[in-house]
């Protein structure tokens, strides 16, 4: 896999999430907005050698966690954890799965897109519980059936926003030079 | 896991990695304006509603304070004006006179002589003593039997306990033809809603007199304070010469939710 393509994607990814974005936010409905770097992850654990794809998820998640706006504690600190974690549980769920779907279908990656939204979140708010209960950490004091519903949105316009974006991603796969351990026959489909 | 103070790196951090993002998130940001500026918040449909529900808590929040303060206001009224009723002497007691509120709990509507918890605030357990007495306004309502650090016991005056006490019966309005001084009695409480004493016959004592402390083993300060009054003169069969008269106290401690106590004790010095 090509790291200079990653990093730009990376960078591409990163800063919609944090800009344009907003654009798509649906103020009328909690504020949702939809994500492009669970598109990105699913990308790449979809065509990425297992290992390489683990490891991306988790530097990528760490990447969000160090993003404005995630996981910032007193101070300005930030909780890396959450989405690494999240990142890292979405990519082993799609490595399960990928040999067992259309994977050069934009659907598939849409659908997947959306799960790993609600992976990541569940893996997120199990950190900051299992986190919360530590005497030295404060109690986790958000969360509830609201966010459980803006979660569920932002899985469902996220898996929206992968049509296109996932469609880009395809029509690029050549510039990530992803060498398949299985050959053309994983290509092939 | 870590605590957040050991995370402080993380900030640096997260600087770095804002840098080859950031020039993309300006160009992002500046588009997103344009396309789709931030709406006003005044504009928002629901941020009228929004700012009248925050003005009737607000609302209802003052309204609450307002109401806590008028109600300690008319507290303090009431104990400046139990003050303002006390005797003289109370103002000659070397020691302050001490508002005390009155624990309802295990109050005994039956019990018309049992005890009573005093709530004493912190600090005051030292300048009362056993034996001190409660007034309320001229009105003798009990004496102290036990003194904690932050309850005291009293008993009212019917108490059984109180014993027997030296007291002097006086007409309640001076009239011409009647003694200033009528009888000198040993009262007795026998725990029952009066108590008792017995007079000369001659004595000339009536329904409505008044009985006035005058026993050297009460505080001194308590002389001449009002025990109660006269309810009821009897004649008694077996000695024609003596009558026996019922007195009850005018006021009661346990209708009220404070009293006053003049403390005999001694102060701590801080």
């Amino acid at each position: 896999m090509r790291v200079i393509v990653l990093i730009v994607a990376t960078i591409f990814a990163l800063a919609f999430d944090s800009s344009v974005g907003g654009i798509f936010t649906l103020r009328s409905v909690g504020s949702i907005t939809p994500l492009a770097m669970p598109v990105l992850i699913v990308f790449i654990a979809l065509f990425a050698p297992e290992t390489v794809a683990i490891i991306v998820a988790l530097l990528l998640g760490a990447l969000v966690d160090l993003s404005p706006g995630y996981g910032e504690l007193e101070g300005g600190a930030h909780l890396i954890g959450p989405h690494a974690l999240g990142f890292v549980v979405t990519t082993i769920l799609v490595l399960k799965v990928r040999n067992v779907v259309f994977r050069r279908r934009v659907f598939t990656i849409a659908v997947l897109t959306a799960g790993a939204v609600i992976t990541t979140g569940a893996t997120d708010a199990f950190v900051l519980l299992a986190r919360g209960l530590l005497p030295w950490t404060p109690a986790v004091s958000s969360g509830g059936f609201g966010d459980l519903l803006k979660l569920i949105g932002t899985a469902i316009y996220s898996g929206l926003l992968a049509v296109p974006l996932g469609w880009c991603l395809l029509a690029t796969i050549g510039l990530w030079k992803f060498h398949s351990p299985t050959g053309r026959r994983a290509t092939w489909r | 896991m870590s605590p957040a103070s050991w995370l402080g790196w993380t900030s640096d951090l997260a600087d770095l990695v804002r840098v080859p993002v950031t020039p993309f998130s300006h160009v992002g940001i500046l588009i997103t304006n344009w396309v789709r500026p931030a709406i006003d918040p005044s504009d928002l449909p629901t941020d009228e509603q929004e700012r009248n529900e925050l003005a009737i808590a607000e609302r209802d929040h003052y309204r609450k304070l307002w109401t806590a303060q008028m109600l300690r206001a008319t507290e303090l009224a009431d104990q400046l004006r139990e003050l303002q009723a006390l005797p003289s002497s109370a103002l000659r007691n070397p020691q302050p006179p001490m508002n005390v509120q009155i624990d309802i709990t295990g109050r005994r509507s039956s019990d018309i002589a049992g005890s009573l918890e005093l709530k004493l605030a912190r600090g005051t357990s030292e300048r009362i003593l056993v034996g001190d007495i409660a007034v309320i306004g001229q009105d003798i309502v009990g004496r102290v039997s036990r003194v904690g650090l932050t309850r005291a016991e009293l008993h009212p005056t019917n108490h059984k306990d109180i014993g027997l006490t030296r007291a002097a019966i006086i007409p309640a309005h001076p009239a011409a033809g009647r003694s200033p001084l009528l009888a000198e009695i040993i009262m007795q409480s026998t725990g029952e809603a009066a108590m008792i004493a017995e007079v000369p016959a001659t004595s000339g004592v009536q329904k409505g007199d008044l009985v006035q402390l005058d026993d050297s083993s009460w505080p001194r300060v308590a002389a001449g304070l009002t025990l109660g009054v006269v309810s009821k003169v009897i004649q008694l069969d077996e000695a024609p010469l003596r009558q026996r008269v019922l007195i009850v106290p005018r006021r009661r401690a346990r209708d009220v939710s404070r009293v006053v106590v003049l403390g005999t004790g001694a102060e701590k010095n801080q």
